[in-house]
């Protein structure tokens, strides 16, 4: 038992300053639980600001004109943008853009209801114009709980396949077995919730093209897709550690119709399309970079535990096909690499391959929960609109 | 009430620390008042049922007591909320309503501040969840994990190990100085409830006449849990078609204790060689076993033996096992400065 002495002395032992430091720390823990994740992502990619502004400029361009586009009653009749008005429908725009304006700044009411009038009228309003702008490009609005979408199917892509190896360790371990042993267990683990309907690309040691993938994903309509790979470096002894998610599309895109800025209407009925598909873009990307994060994350924690010097490359942008293919947001994990002897000899290991599986489940499902939780929260911003409205 | 006391007291700030566990929760207040519920919630199941227990919901003890009529919740099962079960969060804030109410002398007259530690999983996985739990409650709060909440109860900031043993989990947690990260900290699955399945299984094995139920079970391990040897055979009463008969469980009751220990060590040995060299001999010296578990008779005794071959160690028991984790918490609200609580 510890005794009231003893606790004194430890007590007394026990600086002022360690208290102090540990006091700032739960604070610190505590302020960061309400807005996790995002800032670490974009922290790491120094071009994604750059992107971002270059699309904020696109879009500020597109929307300027679109608002003149549509306030002109000549035009009205001849559009009927169905599509928008129903996402417009259910967008807690004006809470969102009054917590991130925060301030007295007017905010505009939501005028739009579904159906009753095909497209409404609105005047042009340079405030209304930095609203989607905001909507867009703000770091903390995260698109998927704007919109309240939730994650039923979760497609898991074991890599390569059949006379496809994959990656060859010296011991003559196949990449295409361990990720597909991997991808098994992932599948139950996930399963077992109940919650989530859990597909693979390949359950047998079968060839699979890339983009019969693509269309396996596309077709069962996944949420989410998780590509599992190993890798394998000519520099035998390191082990590297890295999940990649598809960036944001093409500059050239971007760099044509920014030179077209000033010109104006003959662009908008084809690029309204464009925007829409922006918003989907960027949601795939945001995500995408989230769920690459908190995968990494927990991937590199737990592997640490085995390889001391095992390398944390992070998260990065890469052009992988199958991830350009795929409509749902979706990262590709480079679990470790097999040409390292030790870690060869780990990835043998059923134990070691369900270590593997704990952290990729866990990764997702802080990927999940957190999404879960900030759909939440955008539903009681619902609530409270309406109810501000009523 | 005057008006102008009315206004007093309800400026006045109330500091609590929970402790919400996966099966005993514990609320210790700055007003000295310390209360405990079995981690239970309990909705009746349908109309006559909410008739027969009178309430619309119903906590702990006396929701275990009522369990036929009830839709039972132990919401952290297993250490954590489970994904996507809205009656299992609504299962905490309820618990964390009642905790609060048990403390508070008349409703809504102060405002709470709290520091909630939670099992060190669930910190990982449910923290913004369990933070939106409790918010509703509160003025302002922290949550921190559970062990980490014990070893600041205690003082062991610096150099210590706090193994908190509980019934859905055994959370392992290094402390040096400063909050511990999540490489600090480590969850095993294998805890009191845990034992209490094998308890259960081993004795249908050996007794399949006798007639006992989980409860019971658990009641058994509470009062005669043992590891290594014990003077006395362990004897209980168990009915036998209705008769009560005693019976001996010497050896299932050490096979059940038993059970839990490899993962117990295997995990301290891992996190301690993990930790920097030069201070897992301090380290070894200073493990503090907290919750339910370290009740265990002969445990100490034990992990002083088994972890010392590795280097001298020394384990030790918090005073109190059952208000560890609320009253280090209470401690954490204490001394939280007041620019971090209104910052909050």
């Amino acid at each position: 038992m510890i005794s009231e002495m003893d606790k004194k002395l430890m007590r007394n032992a026990e600086s002022a300053k360690i208290k102090d430091a540990i006091l700032q720390g739960v604070y610190e823990d505590n302020l960061t639980m309400s807005a996790p994740h995002t800032k670490p992502v974009r922290s790491g990619q120094p071009g994604y600001r750059l992107i971002n502004r270059i699309l904020s400029v696109l879009l500020t361009t597109v929307l300027f004109v679109l608002i003149q586009f549509i306030s002109d009653p000549i035009y009205q009749q001849s559009t009927n943008p169905v599509a928008f008005s129903e996402i417009a429908s259910i967008l807690p725009w004006a809470e969102i853009v009054h917590d991130q304006l925060a301030g007295p700044s007017k905010v505009l009411q939501p005028s739009y209801v579904a159906d009753s009038t095909p497209w409404p009228v609105i005047p042009f309003n340079a405030q209304r114009l930095l609203d989607y702008n905001l909507l867009l490009n703000h770091d903390q609005v995260r698109l998927s709980s704007v919109f309240g979408l939730d994650v039923q199917t979760i497609v898991i892509d074991p890599g390569h396949g059949g006379r496809d190896p994959g990656a060859i360790g010296s011991q003559g371990t196949r990449e295409k077995d361990i990720v597909l042993d991997i991808a098994l267990r992932l599948r139950d683990q996930l399963m077992q919730s109940g919650r989530y309907m859990v597909l693979l690309t390949r359950d047998t040691d079968t060839f699979v093209s890339l983009a019969d993938r693509v269309r396996f994903s596309n077709l069962n309509k996944a949420d989410l897709f998780i590509s599992l790979h190993i890798n394998a470096l000519p520099q035998k002894q390191f082990n590297v550690t890295e999940t990649f998610y598809f960036g944001p599309p093409s500059d050239l895109y971007t760099l044509r119709l920014a030179e077209q800025e000033n010109r104006g209407s003959e662009l908008l009925t084809g690029d309204f399309k464009n925007m829409i598909k922006k918003i989907g873009d960027v949601l795939k990307e945001q995500e995408s970079a989230t769920l690459a994060s908190t995968i990494q994350y927990s991937l590199f924690s737990n592997l640490k535990k085995y390889d001391r010097v095992i390398a944390d490359n992070g998260t990065k942008i890469a052009p992988f096909v199958v991830l350009l293919g795929v409509d749902a947001p979706g990262v590709l994990v480079e679990i470790s690499c097999i040409s390292k002897s030790e870690e060869e000899t780990n990835l043998n290991n059923p134990a070691y391959r369900e270590k593997i599986t704990s952290s990729l489940e866990e990764g997702i499902s802080r990927y999940l929960t957190q999404r879960h939780t900030q759909i939440v929260k955008g539903d009681d911003n619902d609530k409270k609109i309406s109810k501000n409205n009523s | 009430m005057t008006k102008k006391s009315a206004k007093t007291t309800a400026d006045e700030k109330l500091l609590v620390g929970i402790d919400l566990g996966t099966s005993r929760s514990a609320i210790s207040a700055d007003n000295g008042k310390k209360k405990w519920v079995e981690s239970y919630v309990g909705w009746p199941r349908d109309f006559i049922s909410r008739k027969v227990v009178g309430k619309p919901m119903l906590f702990g003890e006396e929701a275990v007591e009522h369990r036929l009529s009830l839709d039972m919740y132990r919401p952290l099962k297993n250490g954590v909320i489970k994904e996507g079960t809205a009656r299992d969060e609504e299962a905490v804030k309820e618990l964390i309503r009642h905790l609060i109410s048990l403390v508070q002398p008349s409703r809504n007259d102060s405002k709470i501040r709290a520091v909630v530690g939670v099992p060190a999983e669930s910190f990982k996985v449910n923290k913004v969840a369990l933070k939106k739990a409790v918010a509703e409650f509160s003025e302002a709060l922290f949550v921190v994990s559970e062990p980490f909440a014990v070893a600041y109860g205690v003082g062991a900031l610096d150099n210590a190990l706090v193994i908190d043993i509980g019934a859905g989990t055994v959370d392992f947690c290094i402390m040096h100085g400063t909050v511990p990260s999540e490489e600090d900290q480590r969850t095993v699955l294998t805890a009191g409830d845990y034992i209490d399945q094998q308890l259960f299984t081993f004795l249908k094995d050996r007794y399949p006449e006798a007639d006992f139920n989980l409860n019971m079970i658990r009641r058994f391990k509470e009062e005669h849990s043992f590891v290594g040897t014990v003077d006395k055979d362990v004897e209980v009463e168990i009915p036998v078609e209705g008769k009560s008969t005693v019976h001996n469980i010497t050896d299932e009751m050490k096979r059940a204790c038993d059970s839990i220990l490899p993962a117990i060590v295997e995990s301290t040995l891992e996190l301690i060689a993990k930790f920097d060299p030069e201070y897992q001999d301090a380290i070894r010296g200073n493990i503090i076993l907290a919750g339910g578990g370290s009740q265990i008779r002969g445990l100490v005794e034990y992990l002083e033996e088994t972890i010392g071959e590795y280097g001298p160690t020394k384990v030790r028991v918090v005073d109190d096992p059952l208000f560890g984790g609320a009253d280090g918490a209470l401690e954490l609200a204490k001394e939280m400065p007041e620019e971090y609580w209104t910052e909050l």
